[in-house]
C-alpha cells in the first residue's frame, strides 16, 4: 500500500512544490526545516477516493496524514509540537534520516 | 462570546468527554476564506488529566472521538492542542492555526 512506499510519506492538499492549505504546508515546511527533501507526497485533492480511503484507513478525519515507516504519525499539530519537543528528530534517527537540525545544534554548541 | 451553535456542541462534547481544567474552542473559519461565524474550520485546547501517560496520537484520537458525529459533518478540519495539567502549568500557549494559503479556491 501506498503508506509503506518509503519512509516517508505524506498525503496533503496539493504539493510540497505548492501547498494548498495552511496545515498540509506546515507540513511541508517541518519536513524541510530537518532536511527532509526526499518524500513521497500524495495529493488528495486530485483523487476523491484517495481521499476518503487514507481518512478510512488510519481512523482519521483530516488531511494532512504524515506516515513514517509505514505507521500513522498523525496530523499537522502532533508534527508540530513532535518537532518543538525533540521527538521528531528521534523518530527520523530511528528511520536512518539525520534531521538537519542536528548539524545547526552541533554548530551552535561549537560557538 | 460563547460562539455559534456549533462551537456550543464542542465545547458540551468535549466537557462531557475529558472533565477538561482548562477548554478553549475558537472557530478558526474565518482564516480559510469562509465567512465569520462559518463553523468549518476549529482549533481547541484542551487540558485534562485523562491524556495523562498517552501519547500524542492518543490523545487526538480521544479528542476526535468525542466529536465523532461534527467530524462526519460540518466540520472540516479541527486543529488539536491536547496537554496534561502538568504541561500547561508549565507551558500555557496556545499556538494560533498556521495560515490558510487559499485552500481548495486555488
Amino acid at each position: 500500500r501506498l503508506v509503506r512506499e518509503h519512509p516517508v510519506v505524506v498525503f496533503m492538499k496539493g504539493s510540497p512544490a505548492q501547498p494548498l492549505c495552511g496545515f498540509s504546508n506546515a507540513v511541508v515546511q517541518i519536513l524541510r526545516l530537518h532536511g527532509v527533501e526526499d518524500y513521497r507526497a500524495h495529493d488528495v485533492l486530485q483523487d476523491p477516493d484517495l481521499r476518503q480511503g487514507i481518512k478510512n484507513y488510519s481512523n482519521w478525519p483530516t488531511i494532512p496524514q504524515v506516515y513514517l515507516n509505514g505507521e500513522f504519525v498523525g496530523g499537522c499539530d502532533i508534527l508540530l509540537q513532535m518537532h518543538q519537543n525533540g521527538d521528531l528528530v528521534e523518530e527520523l534517527k530511528k528511520l536512518g534520516i539525520r534531521s538537519a537540525l542536528l548539524d545547526a545544534e552541533k554548530d551552535q554548541e561549537k560557538k | 462570546g460563547s460562539g455559534g451553535p456549533l462551537a456550543r456542541t464542542i465545547r458540551a462534547k468535549l466537557t462531557a468527554a475529558l472533565q477538561p481544567t482548562h477548554l478553549e474552542v475558537r472557530d478558526d473559519s474565518p482564516l480559510h476564506g469562509g465567512p465569520p461565524g462559518a463553523e468549518t474550520h476549529f482549533g481547541v485546547l484542551v487540558v485534562s488529566g485523562r491524556f495523562s501517560g498517552l501519547s500524542l496520537l492518543q490523545r487526538h484520537r480521544l479528542v476526535h472521538e468525542a466529536l465523532q458525529a461534527e467530524l462526519a459533518g460540518p466540520l472540516h478540519a479541527l486543529q488539536v492542542i491536547a496537554r496534561t495539567p502538568q504541561q500547561w502549568q508549565s507551558d500555557p500557549q496556545n499556538p494560533p492555526a498556521p495560515p490558510c494559503l487559499g485552500g481548495s479556491k486555488r
